[in-house]
């Protein structure tokens, strides 16, 4: 298993992923920032959530959780990127044929499926951090433009860092689990990526429009509210239940067609 | 045996790719899985790859079961439908993450990469390389885990003549290193130069029409012997002579409009004589030549000449020629 783990770290490990994966989490992670107290500072009410965006309260912003306030608000688009470079790194294998050297290299399937999964892991913690770092970064600045100077920032910094940490983590791998999955069973990025991005910024508002009563428990919700740690409306710990549902119900699908598919082409 | 097939079968939906195939393949040497495009040659090393399952049947490689292909993974390498590598990334990088896949240590890239005459361009994105070059490079990944079984699909694939030479020696090296290399591919005269086994497939279902050693399958071809006397004039005498003499000669006899050259139904290694009884008649040779029908000829002759493929081809060739004829007059 060590040696799938590396071997799809060294593969992922290209200067398209690491550039356009990370920086785009990094853009984001900042202009979200920007954008939130520019929001703010024209309303104290926040605006209706926006595609795949969700904004917080002044009073949420301006707290000691402010500082990482951007993360959770902007997790769905971060979660959109990760689904895209995860369904990007596994329809690869299928366009380039490489799946025909691994599963004849490593004819015991499940272990291919779970070290690409271990590493975009990896990958993924890095772009969390890369996130957290850019949010960081851009937060201060963002509010300092707006006119606001939170005092309540800083407070138990370490342990709210390391909060956002884990439940952005924890949204954005649920969310590349759910990339990985699309692409196997597409074996297309491009289908995927519009599949995910669609869904997102489009296809969880109809439907909640239309059945509010799916608002607590569909994806995008559902890993909006383990990043911003629990929602008015999700509570964090059903959140977290029903993200490891999601996790474990595509990793599973992912990995029988996997197991179970003939590699003809 | 390095393989053995029972039965194997494959369906796909109402398509038989490989029917009811038995076949042993021997220990060693260069092992030729001859047919043409969509025959069943990439179907049957899928699955002696354990990536599609048969439909029935069973087979063996190194002795171990298809049904459990990491019984004899680290044992086999192969290429399969052409090299595939991440573009992006350089040859040796491409090498390292499938040799940490096998868990080999980074040492066997070097090895592998100067077998194969890629050293010195290994650092190189793959997306720069030739089709000659990443042939190679599949090749140097399917020799990653030395293995004693290489199974390679169309290695010559899209290669200009200097490439083929290039794998063909290439191959031939790694079967004098005690390896088993069985090579597929609709190219019989590629077979021909480098199999010391032959495995020949019939168009349209992988159906076995001949298994054996290719000195074997070469000694049924016919052997006729050419001669052409030094005058002209001898001609006439010289048939007759090797008439008496008891040779058939198939050239029909054109009465006054003597051929120069005779063709004799003999078998090559009557040369000799038949040059004899030319001499013993007066007539000095000025050509003795043995002929044998190349594998091709062989092929069609064996499969009736029903080869879809190669008859297309030569229908082809036959047209151009034709063609070119007509242009010239």
């Amino acid at each position: 298993m060590i040696g799938v783990v590396r071997s799809e770290l060294g593969r992922l490990s290209r200067r398209s992923v690491i550039i356009g994966w990370f920086g785009l989490t990094a853009a984001l992670a900042m202009i979200i920032n920007v954008v939130m107290f520019q929001v703010i500072k024209s309303s104290s009410v926040p605006p209706a959530n926006g595609p795949g965006v969700s904004f917080p309260s002044e009073a949420r912003l301006l707290s000691e959780h402010g500082i990482v306030a951007g993360l959770g608000s902007a997790s769905s688009i971060l979660g959109v990127v990760a689904l895209s470079f995860w369904a990007i790194a596994t329809s690869t294998d299928y366009s380039t044929g490489l799946i025909r050297v691994l599963a004849s290299a490593q004819p015991v399937r499940w272990r291919l499926i779970l070290g690409k999964w271990l590493a975009l892991g990896v990958f993924t913690a890095a772009a969390t951090t890369v996130a957290l770092v850019a949010n960081l970064v851009a937060a201060p600045l963002a509010a300092q433009s707006a006119g606001y100077s939170p005092s309540a920032w800083g407070n138990d910094l370490i342990p709210l860092l390391l909060g956002a940490w884990i439940n952005l983590f924890g949204a954005l791998l649920i969310w590349g689990t759910i990339g990985l999955a699309l692409a196997t069973l597409t074996r297309s990025s491009g289908v995927a990526i519009g599949v995910g991005v669609g869904y997102v910024l489009l296809g969880e508002s109809l439907i909640t429009s239309v059945a509010s009563s799916t608002r607590d428990w569909l994806p995008g919700t559902t890993m909006s509210a383990i990043a911003s740690g629990g929602t008015a409306a999700v509570s964090y710990g059903a959140a977290l239940s029903l993200g490891v549902t999601y996790l474990v119900l595509t990793l599973a699908a992912a990995t029988i067609v996997v197991v179970r598919r003939d590699i003809t082409d | 045996m390095v393989v053995t097939t029972i039965g194997l079968t494959r369906r796909f939906g109402s398509l038989t790719a490989v029917d009811d195939l038995t076949l042993d393949l021997p220990t060693g040497g260069v092992v030729g899985l001859v047919g043409p495009n969509g025959s069943g040659k990439s179907t049957l090393i899928r699955m002696l790859l354990g990536l599609i399952k048969p439909t029935s049947g069973e087979a063996e490689i190194l002795g171990r079961s298809i049904a459990t292909p990491q019984a004899y993974a680290a044992s086999v390498g192969a290429l399969v439908e052409g090299p595939a590598f991440v573009p992006s990334l350089s040859a040796r990088a491409n090498l390292i993450s499938l040799a940490r896949l096998r868990g080999l240590p980074a040492s066997r890239v070097d090895e592998v990469v100067s077998i194969v005459g890629l050293a010195g361009r290994d650092r190189e994105p793959v997306k720069r390389f030739s089709l000659g070059m990443k042939q190679r490079l599949g090749i140097a990944a399917a020799l990653l885990p030395d293995p004693e079984l290489l199974l390679l699909d169309e290695p010559t694939n899209g290669l200009d003549p200097a490439g083929i030479l290039e794998i063909r020696h290439l191959l031939q090296s790694l079967a004098r290193s005690g390896r088993t290399v069985v090579v597929s591919s609709h190219l019989l005269s590629e077979i021909e130069s480098i199999c010391t086994f032959l495995v020949i497939i019939r168009f349209g279902v992988l159906m076995l029409m001949y298994a054996g050693p290719m000195a074997d399958l070469l000694a049924l071809a016919p052997t006729p012997v050419h001669v052409r006397p030094e005058f002209d004039s001898d001609h006439g005498r010289l048939r007759q002579a090797l008439t008496d003499a008891g040779w058939s000669v198939v050239t029909p006899d054109a009465g006054t409009e003597a051929t120069v050259t005779l063709t004799i139904a003999a078998p090559g290694e009557q040369a000799a004589q038949i040059n004899r009884d030319s001499l013993a008649a007066g007539v000095t040779l000025a050509e003795l030549t043995v002929s044998r029908d190349s594998l091709e000829s062989i092929f069609l002759e064996m499969t009736g000449n029903d080869d879809g493929e190669l008859a297309g081809a030569r229908a082809a060739s036959a047209s151009a020629a034709a063609t070119a004829a007509a242009v010239r007059s």
